[in-house]
């Protein structure tokens, strides 16, 4: 559902990202991996549009989508969350969510004012579809608090599913794991499959190798910019020069 | 004699407190002082002028022709001036010196166009006051008063119950993320602009016909105004209100009951006080956003 051709990103003389190509397939966790500085959120920047690519193309669902505001993108059924908690953090937890929903909420700006029975139809089911997405990640009886005030795991789920809201096809998880206790990355870990079963395809950046050993079908290395190796987490845990990247060294 | 100093205080306290809500606004979607406030107070009572007092157009529609005139002006202005120059990475300092050039542009615009004498709306109805508990009110003073509380409950459940409000107010906390949840920042912020400008031009045709109308009508108004959304704390909006409302009584009840020569210095003093008491405003607005 997506390919990435040749994308290259410069800034100035510093090559962030060359030459990299991947795919990302349909109902697949797709994993990204890489020691630090290896280029891959700025990988996600550049295919979210965040950062237009210097060379090289992004097809998402047959579309070209490099050169797109990062708006469009997620328009086009491309999500997103962040390394660092992204919220509207005085906002309401179910405001966030709504929030997420935006681009399929088409009203004019006096619509809003003067509500036909359609408009507050859709408006009712938005609520409605929020709880349940909130309920998804066991955050319901949280929806009306501060989402500032949750746990640092409530934010990262909450950031996941505001990112869930517009019905994405993709996500692009950026180290969800990050800062989670052992007790958080295990319902990650489920959450995960649970996204999948939604039928939204998940591409994910993570620095810890046992959740993506454990979850990931195909795994991509990053490294200074470039891809390093690609296969199953089996395959890649087997080739040397993934092993080498890792621990340093010089043989 | 109390009753009455309360209606005027209560009328300039809204019309500030509608000016500070405009850049509150600008300031939370654009992290920018905007000088045009005022000016566009005084350009939409032109407007308003014109339209009613000259053409003879019903008073609501000259209102809404005003109103819809000065929302597409705000939008022009964030589309053509601002949004170019923060594109162009300059120091934020230069795109508010462009909003002081876009001030004495309107300022003196408005004195080209329609003349530097005071220009006098004609009575709005014929009703002259409405009895409120027994006492006068003038029409256009309870209009105003009327009008401002109208307005500011229909912006609050614009701003906090529609989606088109929340996107605006996410596109403020964190325009990244809002990004990357669908919303389109450009557009909530020429929109930020655009409302803070219509409502401008809102006050400007309520303040109006009680003032009169003159080319340096919006200056002090805007000038008041900004320090109201910085009494209330800056950015935010119940506190502009709030703020806005405290001042025009303080300065009414000070040239009532002490002088009205004197009331600016008094009141101003009052106001720097205030600032070394509580440096984040009423409503503790914090320096950096969240």
């Amino acid at each position: 559902m997506l390919q990435v051709e040749h994308l290259t990103l410069k800034f100035g003389g510093l090559v962030a990202n060359n030459d990299v190509s991947m795919t990302v397939e349909q109902g697949k966790i797709t994993g990204l991996i890489g020691p630090n500085g290896a280029g891959k959120t700025t990988f996600f920047n550049s295919i979210s549009g965040v950062y237009r690519p210097t060379s090289g193309t992004v097809t998402f669902l047959g579309k070209r989508i490099d050169g797109l505001q990062p708006y469009q993108i997620n328009q086009l059924g491309m999500s997103r969350t962040y390394q660092v908690i992204n919220l509207f953090r005085k906002m309401s937890v179910v405001e966030n969510v709504m929030v997420g929903m935006h681009p399929h909420m088409k009203q004019g700006f006096f619509a809003s004012a003067f509500k036909t029975r359609a408009e507050r139809r859709e408006e009712r089911e938005c609520y409605e579809r929020a709880y349940e997405l909130l309920d998804f990640v066991n955050l319901k009886d949280r929806a009306f608090e501060e989402a500032g005030s949750l746990s640092y795991g409530q934010q990262r789920h909450l950031e996941i599913v505001r990112g869930l809201a517009s019905d994405p096809k993709l996500i692009l998880l950026d180290e969800p794991a990050a800062g989670m206790n052992s007790k958080e990355k295990e319902e990650l870990n489920a959450l995960l499959y649970r996204i999948i079963d939604r039928g939204v395809s998940i591409l994910i950046i993570e620095h810890d190798m046992k959740l993506m050993m454990g979850v990931a079908d195909y795994l991509y290395v990053l490294n200074y910019g470039k891809l390093l190796a690609q296969g199953t987490a089996a395959e890649v845990q087997a080739n040397p020069q993934v092993v080498k990247a890792y621990l340093g060294g010089d043989e | 004699m109390l009753f009455q100093i309360i209606v005027s205080g209560l009328v300039i306290g809204s019309i500030y407190g509608l000016i500070a809500l405009g850049y509150s606004l600008i300031y939370k979607s654009s992290g920018l002082m905007s000088f045009v406030q005022g000016d566009m107070l005084t350009f939409g009572a032109f407007l308003g002028y014109t339209f009613y007092g000259v053409m003879g157009i019903p008073f609501i529609l000259s209102f809404a022709m005003v109103i819809l005139l000065m929302f597409a002006l705000g939008f022009a202005i964030e589309k053509g001036v601002i949004h170019r120059l923060v594109a162009k990475n300059v120091l934020p300092i230069y795109t508010v010196l462009a909003t002081i050039a876009i001030s004495y542009i309107i300022q003196n615009g408005s004195m080209v166009l329609f003349g530097s004498d005071i220009k006098y709306f004609p009575p709005v109805t014929s009703i002259k006051g409405i009895r409120v508990l027994s006492l006068n009110v003038q029409t256009e003073a309870a209009l105003c008063i009327a009008a401002s509380v109208v307005f500011m409950i229909l912006f609050n459940f614009f701003m906090n119950r529609t989606p088109l409000g929340t996107a605006m107010r996410a596109a403020t906390m964190d325009p990244m993320a809002a990004r990357a949840c669908g919303i389109d920042v450009g557009l909530t912020t020429g929109l930020s602009w655009a409302i803070a400008s219509g409502i401008a031009g809102f006050a400007g045709m309520l303040i109006g016909p009680v003032y009169g109308v003159y080319t340096t009508l919006g200056s002090v108004i805007g000038t008041k105004g900004f320090s109201s959304a910085v009494v209330g704390g800056y950015g935010n909006m119940l506190g502009a209100i709030v703020g806005g409302v405290l001042l025009g009584l303080t300065e009414t009840f000070l040239s009532a009951y002490v002088s009205s020569a004197h009331k600016d210095i008094i009141a101003y003093f009052i106001l720097l006080l205030f600032l070394f008491v509580k440096p984040t405003g009423i409503f503790n607005e914090r320096a950096i956003a969240d």
